[in-house]
């Protein structure tokens, strides 16, 4: 017993030291040092820069995620293949949305990457405060294509790590609302939250602003990602229920719903929010829909279309590609003399400025420096009107406003 | 939470005809569960991935047949095949998962089996993923026959079959409900009547004395799975053609129902699934239309708790008496 004992405690040995050795030789993780050791350390940059890519590529919510990772891979392709000189290269971890652990392991991947020097993502306001933490001991800028939650600039606690390319949940809340009754004229509503902390935040906004304007509220719940048959909360909304606001994400849960609907001869109008933007999945006509005034004509579109979207348009992971955009030329800038440290990349993040004309999200892209109204730092500066479309009979997405 | 304070008949009536669909198709993947248990004292946690490949499976079908907005046969022997392709699939799928990654197992200790279970699950989860993407697919059962799918009419799926106080039973609905009974019946029969059902019986009393008597056992197991996960295909093309929509991850939580239903039924008990199954489609359904989303699962799974702590054995299942 004890002979065999003997090579499995020396190959434990031989494997710590090497571990030991590994660790305090190369200076390769970043994890180790002092955030202030991380914010000034000093990468060679070389012909490839390294972007991080933080997305739930697998589990309940992989139809979105994989959108994402799509969209910002594209942006790498479409870079690499414009530049000669400097090409990039993406890392990707798969976040597994809703679990906020994976998310927060990622995250430390990311940091303890010394070649990262910034992320894209993570995608749901959850996995954002999760690994607000790892991120910020890496002292690495990340930019979010999907978290909307309020509360992430507005704090004041990502201050100058975290920025998004959406706008929030109250400058999208009050869209909805003015549309539904100003011009909807709509007055008993239902909101069905999806149980996420996007959803219920996006729901708590229009709730609370349709009932100040005297509107008949009924609040239902219910787990988009797990629910399979929508038919009992199909029953619950009352048949004089003139419309029900639906802030999910995932389009394919959001088309059961109004057929559970339908088949009960319910006629309310759906009205989902920007995460049901899926002209490929949600379409049943008369809905609408919320969403960023893109150019849904744009050359970048098609040919993701043809490319990496094998026909569908995928637009919900659209502004992805926007954040890898973001992310992508703060890196390119920090490298410009050869090194950068993420301090810079951050820095660089912090003073986007991207024309309304390069931005594929139809408004230009800054981020706004100090508090303001519901945006905080790390917001957008300019919170273009979220568009309303409308489907039609054909599932089609028209701009009504 | 607004509670509906006075009695509604068409909510009930509308909650409980979703209720016996559900049920239906937990009762199939329950009665997988439940018939591997009986023979092998095994979990087979990966049952509700092969419920998954089912489903598919007949989305294939669909897809090389024209789609569904424009199938180039008619809707019912186009529907017929989409059950056979899946049935046959799952069932061969559940021998090769039975042949190497349980069978090499069966003398190990109880929990090895059992992690490979939960292993095979995985697999199949993530090659589903890597063969079929991320993406939900859609058989699009609300418009598959309409004659203006494009216009998002509704085809003969969902036609009424008859009204119950203004609550639509859809042809589909009828179809789930008939072809589970059937499935269950044909099952009962076959393990009642024939050869290969005594077989099974005997080999669930006493592996060691059914192969002593003569009774290839190894067969009788394969057997066992192939039907099991027969069920679980055709359960799998109904879900499509109920809920339209099928995707990688699908078979986890139905597994997990399915299991929840063999256990408060009483695992290794035929007639207790098919109880199992409905007694959980009836109170989630109940308890999402009476109570709200937040409160179904927790219903479900209050349920089992309450059945195994007042009857382990569940509520057809019998006690085993252990030779000391």
């Amino acid at each position: 017993m004890r002979k065999g004992l003997i090579p499995i405690l020396s190959a434990l040995t031989a494997l710590t030291a090497l571990a030991v050795a590994t660790g305090t030789a190369g200076g390769s993780t970043t994890a180790a040092q002092s955030p202030s050791a991380t914010d000034r350390a000093l990468i060679t940059c070389g012909r490839t820069r390294t972007i991080g890519i933080a997305a739930p590529i697998t589990g309940p919510a992989a139809s979105i995620g994989s959108q994402q990772g799509r969209w910002a891979r594209y942006w790498v392709t479409r870079y690499n293949r414009s530049h000669r000189r400097t090409k990039f290269r993406a890392v990707v971890g798969d976040t597994q949305l809703p679990d906020t652990a994976q998310a927060i392991q990622v995250a430390e991947r990311l940091a303890s990457n010394s070649q990262v020097l910034g992320v894209v993502g993570p995608a749901g306001s959850q996995e954002v405060q999760v690994s607000t933490a790892p991120f910020k001991n890496g002292r690495l800028g990340f930019v979010s294509g999907s978290a909307t939650r309020t509360s992430l600039t507005t704090d004041g606690t990502r201050r100058g790590f975290f920025f998004r390319v959406v706008p929030n949940d109250d400058q999208q809340g009050p869209r909805v609302a003015n549309y539904i009754r100003g011009t909807l004229r709509h007055t008993r509503v239902a909101i069905v939250d999806a149980q996420n902390s996007y959803s219920t935040g996006l729901s708590d906004t229009v709730q609370r602003l349709l009932r100040a304007r005297g509107v008949n509220v009924q609040r239902e719940s219910v787990n988009e990602a797990d629910t399979t048959d929508f038919s009992s909360l199909a029953a619950r909304i009352p048949a004089n229920t003139q419309s029900v606001y639906i802030p999910w994400q995932l389009a394919p849960k959001a088309q059961l719903f109004g057929q559970a609907l339908r088949s009960q001869g319910k006629r309310a109008v759906l009205f989902g929010s920007d995460g049901l933007f899926d002209p490929d999945n949600f379409k049943i006509p008369g809905s609408y829909v919320s969403f960023f005034p893109i150019n849904l004509r744009s050359p970048i579109i098609a040919a993701y279309r043809r490319g990496p979207g094998r026909g569908k348009s995928e637009l919900f992971g659209l502004p992805s590609y926007q954040a890898a955009d973001v992310v992508g030329r703060a890196i390119d800038r920090a490298c410009a003399n050869g090194t950068a440290t993420r301090a810079e990349v951050r820095r660089f993040i912090n003073q986007t400025n991207i024309t309304q004309r390069q931005s594929l999200l139809g408004f230009r892209i800054r981020f706004v420096q100090r508090r303001r109204g519901v945006l905080g730092p790390g917001d957008m500066a300019t919170p273009a009107n979220f568009g309303i479309y409308r489907i039609n009979n054909r599932g089609v997405y028209l701009r009504v406003s | 939470m607004p509670l509906p304070l006075a009695f509604n008949a068409e909510l009930f009536i509308q909650l409980l005809v979703n209720g016996v669909t559900l049920g239906s198709l937990y009762a199939l993947i329950a009665l997988g569960y439940s018939m591997v248990y009986g023979i092998l004292k095994l979990l087979n946690f990966a049952h509700g991935d092969v419920y998954m490949i089912g489903a598919f499976v007949g989305y294939g079908v669909l897809t090389l047949l024209g789609g569904p907005l424009s199938p180039n046969i008619a809707i019912a022997p186009l529907i017929v095949l989409m059950f056979l392709a899946a049935m046959v699939t799952s069932g061969l799928l559940g021998v090769v998962i039975e042949r190497f990654a349980y069978r090499p197992l069966r003398d190990a200790p109880r929990i090895a089996p059992l992690i490979s279970a939960l292993g095979v699950s995985f697999f199949l989860q993530n090659s589903a993923l890597l063969l079929f993407g991320s993406q939900f697919r859609s058989y699009d059962s609300f418009v598959l026959g309409s004659e203006n799918p494009e216009f998002f009419e509704p085809g003969p799926l969902t036609d009424p079959v008859f009204v119950i106080r203004n609550v639509n039973v859809q042809l589909i609905q009828v179809i789930v409900l008939a072809t589970t009974v059937g499935l269950m019946v044909a099952l009962t029969l076959l393990v009642a009547k024939t050869q290969i059902g005594k077989a099974m019986r005997a080999t669930s009393y006493d592996r060691e004395a059914a192969a002593m008597m003569g009774i290839n056992t190894d067969r009788v197991i394969a057997s066992t799975f192939f039907i099991g996960s027969v069920l679980a295909g055709a359960a799998g093309v109904m879900f499509g053609l109920l809920f339209s929509q099928v995707f990688h991850f699908m078979g986890f939580l139905a597994g997990l129902k399915g299991f929840t239903a063999a256990v408060v039924g009483g695992i290794g008990s035929i007639p207790g699934a098919m109880l199992g199954g409905l007694l959980v489609g009836l109170a989630e359904s109940f308890a999402a239309g009476y109570l709200g989303g937040r409160w179904s699962d927790l219903t479900v799974f209050g349920i089992l708790i309450f059945v195994l702590l007042v009857r382990p054995s569940g509520l057809l299942g019998t006690r085993a008496i252990h030779k000391v």
